[in-house]
């Protein structure tokens, strides 16, 4: 039987060379999807841990701040608990580029004098230039290559409203330190970053070394016994596992809905090997006649779809690369806007997960065709021999693929009521319930084609209404393309109720005229600040109501959290949040000004907060509990984040100044002439001054970019189910020669023909569009209901965006329609000659 | 009147891995309206291809088709086929009955094709099934049939549009004795009623003897047509 597999492909693809490239492509995309996410989720957590080596060496430990930085005087303490073998200082910020938006580099002062373990970064002959050139920086050779830097080039930089310049002073290979660390990452001397950037004695982070022989993690006990609430110590691989966490449910959505392209792709090889069966059943009858076991006979139709399966992956991996490729702009900007992390400089394809594309490759292929090839081996070989009608079975079994796939998603409703409440992945049980329910009502979805008015003429609808009796082929991509709908539909709405919140949500709360922030605000928070004299010319327009914000990202309730001081007692400061369950917004304004604290709706749910109850918050000097207010919504980061009125922050934090600020103009002012009017009288300051109108359309912006990765999945989702559209009317052009060459013989034209396959298409694509719209807003409910709340612990509004909807509807029907164009013309060239004495 | 079908010298060959296989050597001859014509010869003489090109779904290499004086090679496919569709009924050995469909609705696949009003189809092919003995049986699937009563689907099927030219391929062929004969007796009678031309390929001498005529095929020439003399159909 081994030497007859490959003689069997062979006559496979030479028989249906466009039946099996479309397997093979079905097969390739489903690759394409999940690894190109996996990539992106890789080299995600790549670019954070290359960095933290880059700049930590093989540090065992780091002490890091648990708000803002930590005191310089740490280090001698840190060096002297037992068992340090030696202590790095690090300073990091976040400088934006002067004159090129979006260009900023990760800065880290580093020693450069003292001992590093691990690679070295600069040679020992630039040392000196670097500890006495002012402003002496080493950059990545790709950074300065995009940027087109030179070494001894001049850069102006911005942390804030203060600024510095720097010396290009040295160009280094960071790839062959850490090949996955941000290529924004710059590197010097601890106390020229300090001097320059206004952070003399403060520290982000101490690396330390342990004595050879001493247990990191005993040491990291002593060192936190040590350092008390002073800063946190934590081993590179648990700062990682913070990242993952933080990235947690960001990576589970894109993971699910890339798994959903392979299920897609796996209707693909069963329809083809299911079609594949069927036209072979006279060979392997003839096989099992002389002597083939049923085993045998499986395994041959097994090793087919595994070279099928090997053949969509050596497609998939590349064509995955390159979707990840395509895609990290978009999803390193969601990364470093809303989680904070480094952004994706590049990706790498490692063993690990080109292996993972094998077997999601192969194994998709193989699970795929398990069950036509486990269906022929358990025929015996005289069944195999004689004519059947596979329609009639198909037919027979669609009310109970029906009542199956009621089944299916009755107990998965079941499992997640009973789980709902304590176990965060219930939402996802309900969705593959609807996402198993929807392909096992497509054969019943088309049994009511039949039903439709017998037409006049052969055309169109007779190719429709005919497709229910077609089912064996017509079922299969019907359920793909209705998964993939489904998919669509399901994103679609959620993402148009995430909009409509959002819109909302910034309607409540984005109530001033003018925005002032730094280009280095959103990343360096409270190390961005306003200097007074920004504040001051703030002030100085006319009738101006000034609100500061200071803002740092700190830890609360035991988790990375944003927090934010604002002036509770401004007029109206209750209008800028909007509690959840509607609570009075000055209310808790006032309640603020007592000390109490506001938590973000993601925290509250994370953390089990609400109303009433107390907020552990990691302060200067220690951790305080302050009393919780209410809980508001928050949908500009998924962890968390407080509201604390400026003088808490202030008494928590120390004195410092505010990293934003919000103008309210006199009634009647125009905003933009007051961003002018601001422009003119800060000229050349690096700032971001911005009226209502064009934040929210910023804001927006990074609402739309976060997605972006989500409308590749959608397409490559339809275009898998497009590709089975085409191949399931190929398999009835090719099975059904024979009906096709006695409608010619009765006096058909082939535009009649065409229109036959035409209809077909549109029937099946009608289908999965009414089947996928039904199990869509089953998804979409669950998107909105139980997945984002649980995971993200955003509450959304539903709001269906009908025009978007409808415009995908005509899109999914002229894609069947597109991809019955082939199948049509190729049924509409068959000679009446074709009548055979077997061909019905 | 031009004659109802007519061949003018009509050769054709097939291309084989051994070269061209030439299956109809100049044959001539007509068939005039309301006649029947056997065409008889051994397996390989041309016979099925010769009803192929008269049905206009082959053209023949060189020579002429002429279907009611209008040559064949000379229309567009989609003349051809619209030809097909107005003129000619055709039975097949193996009945080629659509195996979804009902008995009355496979009769209706002409009109179907055509776009016939659906009533007076309808009411048509309850008459030709009730004709050829199968009155009440129009809803029932064809799989449930026999081979005789599939045969008899069939045609009714080819008699659905009134062609002038009714062409059946080995009618009987697939069919026991019994069932062959009142087949064949049904196809020469409904033709006759119907005022069809009829020309069908037959193995069988004494089914041949049924027709008006008999054309014998011989290595694709036509080796002796005589007139058959219309004898009543015996097994």
């Amino acid at each position: 039987m081994r030497q007859y597999l490959p003689r069997a492909v062979a006559k496979e693809v030479r028989g249906g060379k466009a039946l099996f490239l479309l397997a093979v492509a079905g097969v390739a995309l489903g690759v394409a999807s999940v690894l190109s996410i996996q990539l992106l989720d890789a080299s995600a957590l790549g670019a954070f841990s290359g960095t933290v080596k880059a700049v930590s060496g093989d540090a065992d430990l780091s002490v890091l701040p648990w708000a803002g930085a930590l005191d310089e005087a740490l280090l001698d303490e840190v060096l002297a608990v037992p068992g340090v073998a030696a202590a790095a200082p690090v300073f990091r910020a976040d400088v934006a580029v002067d004159g090129r938006p979006g260009v900023t580099l990760e800065l880290a002062g580093v020693d450069l004098v003292s001992p590093r373990k691990g690679p070295r970064l600069l040679d020992a002959g630039v040392l000196e230039a670097a500890l006495g050139t002012p402003g002496w920086v080493a950059v990545s050779s790709a950074w300065a290559a995009e940027q087109g830097w030179r070494a001894g080039d001049r850069i102006g930089v911005s942390l804030g409203s203060r600024r510095a310049t720097l010396v290009i002073g040295a160009i280094v290979e960071l790839e062959r330190v850490a090949p996955l660390a941000s290529r924004r990452l710059a590197i010097m001397d601890l106390a020229q970053a300090q001097g320059l950037l206004g952070g003399r004695g403060r520290l982000h982070e101490i690396a330390v070394r342990a004595t050879p022989g001493v247990s990191p993690d005993a040491l990291a006990e002593r060192l936190a016994a040590r350092l008390g609430g002073r800063g946190r110590v934590a081993t590179a691989a648990q700062r990682t596992v913070e990242a993952e966490g933080l990235l947690g449910a960001f990576r589970l959505n894109l993971t699910a809905l890339s798994l959903v392209s392979l299920l897609v792709g796996g209707f693909l090889v069963y329809a083809s090997v299911r079609a594949s069966v069927a036209r072979r059943r006279e060979e392997l009858g003839v096989l099992r006649a002389v002597g083939a076991t049923r085993a045998q006979v499986v395994g041959l139709v097994l090793g087919e779809a595994a070279v099928l399966g090997a053949l969509g992956t050596a497609a998939g991996i590349p064509l995955g690369w390159l979707a990840a490729r395509a895609n990290v702009a978009a999803v390193s900007g969601t990364v470093r806007n809303l989680y904070l992390l480094e952004g994706i400089e590049g990706i790498a394809l490692t063993p690990g997960l080109a292996l993972l594309g094998v077997v999601t490759g192969i194994g998709g292929a193989v699970a795929g065709a398990l069950w036509p090839a486990v269906d022929a081996g358990r025929t015996d070989p005289r069944a195999l021999l004689a004519s059947i009608s596979l329609e009639e079975r198909v037919g027979a079994g669609a009310a109970r693929l029906l009542a199956a796939g009621l089944a299916v998603l009755a107990a998965s409703a079941a499992i997640a009521a009973a789980t709902a409440r304590r176990w965060a992945p219930a939402g996802f049980v309900l969705a593959v319930g609807v996402l198993v329910a929807v392909p096992l009502a497509a054969p019943a979805a088309l049994r009511v084609l039949t039903r439709l008015p017998r037409p006049r003429r052969l055309g169109v609808r007779e190719g429709a209404r005919r497709l229910g009796t077609r089912l064996s082929a017509a079922a299969p991509a019907a359920g793909a393309l209705a998964v993939a709908v489904a998919m669509l539909v399901g994103v679609t709405v959620m993402v148009g109720s995430f909009r409509t919140t959002v819109v909302r949500w910034l309607d409540a709360t984005l109530r001033s005229d003018v925005y002032v922030s730094t280009p280095s605000w959103r990343r360096a928070r409270s190390e961005a600040t306003l200097g007074p004299e920004v504040i001051a010319a703030l002030r100085a327009l006319p009738g101006a109501t000034v609100a500061v914000m200071r803002q740092h990202a700190g830890f609360g309730a035991g988790r990375r959290i944003l927090v934010s001081g604002v002036d509770a007692a401004l007029p109206a400061a209750g209008r800028r949040v909007a509690l959840v369950g509607g609570g009075d917004g000055a209310a808790a304004m006032a309640a603020l000004r007592r000390g109490a604290v506001l938590v973000s709706e993601p925290l509250a749910r994370k953390a089990g907060l609400d109303a009433g109850s107390t907020l552990a918050l990691r302060a200067r000097d220690g951790e305080v509990t302050l009393p919780i207010a209410g809980v508001y919504r928050d949908y500009g980061t998924e962890g968390g984040a407080v509201l604390l009125d400026v003088a808490t922050y202030a008494r928590l934090y120390g004195p410092g100044l505010p990293s934003n600020a919000s103008v309210d103009l006199p009634r009647g002012a125009d905003p933009e002439a007051a961003v002018r009017a601001l422009r003119a009288a800060l000229p050349g300051a690096p700032l971001l001054i911005r009226s209502n109108r064009t934040l929210r359309g910023e804001v927006l912006a990074i609402f739309e970019q976060t997605f972006a990765i989500t409308r590749l999945l959608e397409a490559m989702g339809l275009l898998i189910a497009a590709a089975g559209v085409t191949l399931a009317l190929l398999v009835l052009a090719r099975e059904r020669r024979g009906e096709l060459a006695l409608y010619r013989a009765l006096g058909a034209t082939r535009g009649q023909l065409f229109r036959v396959f035409l209809g077909r298409g549109l029937a099946v694509g009608a289908a999965g569009l009414v089947l996928g719209a039904a199990g869509g807003w089953g998804l979409a409910l669950i998107l909105v209901k139980a997945v984002n709340p649980a995971f993200f612990g955003w509450t959304l509004e539903v709001a269906v965006p009908w025009a978007t909807l409808a415009g995908e509807a005509a899109a999914i029907l002229a894609a069947a329609a597109a991809a019955s164009l082939y199948p049509a013309v190729a049924a509409s060239a068959t000679p009446a000659q074709e009548l055979s004495r077997d061909a019905l | 009147m031009p004659p109802v079908l007519a061949f003018r010298d009509v050769a054709r060959s097939y291309r084989t891995a051994g070269g061209e296989l030439p299956v109809l050597r100049g044959i001539s001859g007509e068939v005039p309206a309301g006649r029947a014509v056997a065409i008889t010869g051994r397996s390989g003489s041309g016979k099925s291809t010769l009803l192929h090109l008269a049905a206009g779904i082959d053209a023949p290499d060189s020579g002429e088709v002429l279907l009611l004086g209008r040559s064949l090679g000379r229309l567009s496919d989609r003349d051809r086929t619209l030809a097909r569709r107005e003129g000619i009924g055709l039975v097949f050995q193996f009945f080629h009955l659509l195996p979804h469909l009902t008995a009355e609705e496979n009769v209706l696949v002409p009109a179907l094709v055509a776009g016939d009003p659906p009533g007076p189809a309808r009411a048509r092919a309850r008459s030709l099934l009730a004709r050829v003995g199968l009155g009440g049986r129009g809803g029932d699937p064809v799989q449930k049939l026999s081979g005789g009563e599939m045969q008899r689907v069939a045609l009714c099927r080819a008699l659905l549009r009134r062609p002038t030219l009714l062409l059946a391929d080995e009618p009987t062929g697939n069919l026991d004795e019994a069932s062959g004969q009142v087949v064949m007796e049904l196809l020469l009678e409904v033709a006759r009623e119907e005022g069809s031309a009829l020309v069908y390929v037959t193995h069988s001498r004494e089914l041949a003897a049924a027709a008006d005529e008999v054309w014998t095929l011989h290595a694709g020439r036509l080796e002796a047509a005589r007139s058959g003399g219309a004898a009543p159909v015996a097994g």
